[in-house]
């Protein structure tokens, strides 16, 4: 199958049809703030938002997921109901980028020298099997950098079918066989018609044209290591307050504490976000902490994403979706952040 | 594919206590299930996740050597809620534990060759794994040096086998404490200074190194200083750790997790990582 289009008024239908064999996610209003949240129906839908506020790796990286049960009698790992496969609707390029990271962190073997590969079951068994219809954003945000790196605004990287929103219709192109299948197998389409193609590339080169000159991100990684030990550091997160909200609503960030929730004998072990802007992050139980200044936590924050994932995974941990922009209550820009840096001592690291 | 999040089930059998203040004691722990111990192999250096419901998990060293069939040894010093809720295990009870992470002491490549030991304090855990896999073959490997500084001497943990290693004549221990003590007719002063006294000529020799931060860091540039090239020093780091398998974030240093890049690295590893010490 090539791309097909789907009248906008027959979306509801398609939803329905999409809810027959899988448990829908797509942006929706939860207390005035958006993020993605199961649906069954069209009303439920933000069709509007760009950028959720909370990122959509909640639905398969969990804000708090339980690890198992124990009791006196040992421990178990809860049961999961036979419940269907998980499809994404409307996730924008940026965050379909940020699943295939986390699936390198979660998804791929680590090989160890004793042949263990550390693959994380909690993550597999939800986002293998899952099926991302991601959307080309027509008029990004003035917070979005995705063109600072691989992705763009018409990215289809890490979806499984590509939905361009060009008017009345939506243009949807398989970008996997998983993709592909899946629109086999449903009725709602009618043939794509190369006035919608034509629109459809109006619109992604209109949208790329449209954002701020992107930042050379080459040599990056290089930049951020010859200045890891200079005062700029100090400066940079003088007003940073290290409230966390940064990684929370990050599409990337991933790292995340071990509790355990319960009474006397027995309970539940739960895995739940953390974050490096914590001094409790690294705090040991002798009370040393190799971490233990702000400017610290926040070079840890830019090191991780621009200097360390790429050295251990080969691209940036960052897929300039803004969120982080937008909700730092002291106004830290990390594309301002970077540029500063970039700009320190441009001519060379000298003596003095 | 395995869940690496699930403890194993072991049980207490044998508790020693290793200082005076009884804040250092060994667990000697049994597989309760056939099936774990068989799938447990691992080398000294390694590390396991003992688990405690309700507490938490904190990241041991294996202080037993795989040479030594039928338990695993860990020295806990009472520190946290998890180390102070282990001291309260009697024998016959129940721990969780996940493992073996990390990687191990380069003992294939370390054949052949003299072998220098440098440890401090209780972390002379997996250095005792060490100590007790190259006795155990003994033919396979040089001269063995030993220098272990402690504090006092109450702090030295293994006692025991501290006076049986002494007895020999193919170890030369040398034990040095910080400050001079009434009826101590051993060495006194911190360990760096000792290594430069006594240390053997870094040719064909491998140093290993562990203990406390501030003694590795002290230690390193002797050993630089003496001659032992950065390929031929490794060492054991730690940081807090919580999964053990290079998931949840905090134990790196620079790119490198301790718990999946580490906890051993080479002198020429760390060469270019900051934070490490």
């Amino acid at each position: 199958m090539n791309m097909v289009s789907l009248d906008k008024k027959k979306f509801g239908s398609f939803i329905l049809e999409l809810s027959a064999e899988y448990a829908v996610y797509a942006p929706g209003k939860t207390g005035g703030k958006t993020e993605f949240i199961p649906v069954e129906s069209e009303d439920e839908i933000d069709l509007k938002t760009l950028v959720t506020d909370l990122s959509p790796k909640g639905i398969f990286f969990p804000h708090s997921e339980v690890l198992y049960e124990y009791d006196k009698e040992g421990i178990r790992v809860p049961e999961k109901e036979a419940g269907k496969p998980i499809a994404v609707w409307g996730m924008r390029g940026c965050d379909s980028r940020s699943l295939l990271m986390l699936n390198k962190v979660f998804g791929s073997a680590i090989q160890m020298p004793d042949n263990k590969n550390f693959q994380d079951p909690y993550w597999k068994e939800k986002y293998d099997s899952s099926v991302i219809f991601g959307t080309g954003c027509n008029e990004p945000l003035s917070t979005c950098f995705c063109n600072w790196f691989e992705g763009g605004p018409h990215s289809s990287q890490g979806m499984d079918v590509f939905v361009a929103d060009v008017g009345d219709r939506f243009l949807m192109e398989p970008v996997t066989d998983k993709g592909r299948a899946v629109l086999d197998k449903m009725s709602s389409f009618t043939d794509s018609t190369e006035e919608d193609k034509t629109a459809a590339a109006q619109l992604a080169s209109e949208a790329l044209g449209g954002m701020d000159e992107p930042m050379d991100v080459n040599g990056l990684g290089e930049m951020l290591n010859k200045k890891y030990d200079e005062p700029v550091w100090e400066d940079i997160s003088a007003k940073c307050i290290n409230c966390g909200a940064c990684t929370f609503s990050c599409p990337t960030c991933h790292c995340y504490d071990i509790q355990d929730e319960g009474k006397g004998s027995s309970g539940k072990r739960i895995r739940i976000w953390d974050s490096c802007m914590f001094p409790i992050f690294t705090m040991e139980a002798s009370g040393h902490n190799p971490r233990a200044l702000s400017s610290q936590r926040v070079r840890q924050r830019v090191m991780h994403k621009y200097s360390y994932f790429p050295e251990k995974y080969g691209e940036f941990l960052c897929t300039g979706c803004g969120r982080c922009v937008t909700v730092c209550p002291v106004n830290l820009d990390i594309r301002e952040v970077l540029k500063r840096i970039n700009e320190y001592k441009k001519q060379g690291i000298t003596n003095g | 594919m395995g869940n690496y999040c699930i403890p194993q089930e072991m049980r207490v059998e044998r508790i020693g206590i290793e200082d005076p203040a009884r804040t250092l004691r060994t667990y000697d722990l049994s597989f309760v299930n056939q099936a774990d111990r068989e799938a447990f192999n691992y080398l000294p250096g390694q590390f396991c996740e003992l688990s405690i419901p309700g507490k938490g998990e904190s990241p041991f060293g294996i202080a037993s050597s795989p040479t030594e069939e039928g338990f695993l040894r860990f020295t806990v010093n009472r520190t946290g809620s998890v180390t102070n809720e282990i001291h309260y295990l009697r024998n016959g009870d129940l721990i969780g534990l996940r493992g073996p992470l990390g990687n191990w002491y380069p003992v294939e490549d370390m054949k052949g060759m003299n072998i220098l030991i440098i440890g401090g304090g209780f972390a002379f855990t997996t250095l005792r794994s060490l100590l007790i896999y190259l006795i155990d073959s003994r033919d396979h490997y040089k001269d063995i040096t030993v220098i272990y500084g402690a504090r006092n001497p109450d702090l030295f943990i293994y006692k025991d086998e501290i006076a049986m290693w002494k007895q020999r004549d193919d170890i030369q221990m040398h034990l040095t404490i910080d400050k001079p003590v009434d009826g101590w007719d051993e060495k006194t002063g911190f360990v760096p200074a000792v290594v430069e006294e006594v240390a053997p000529v870094p040719d064909n020799t491998m140093a290993i190194v562990c203990g406390p931060p501030v003694m590795i860091k002290y230690t390193l540039p002797v050993l630089t200083k003496l001659g032992f090239s950065d390929e031929m020093i490794y060492t054991s780091l730690e940081r807090r750790m919580k999964c053990g398998i290079g998931k949840c974030g905090r134990c790196n240093i620079g790119s490198k997790y301790i718990c999946i890049d580490g906890p051993v690295f080479s002198m020429a590893e760390l060469k270019n990582i900051p934070e490490t010490v």
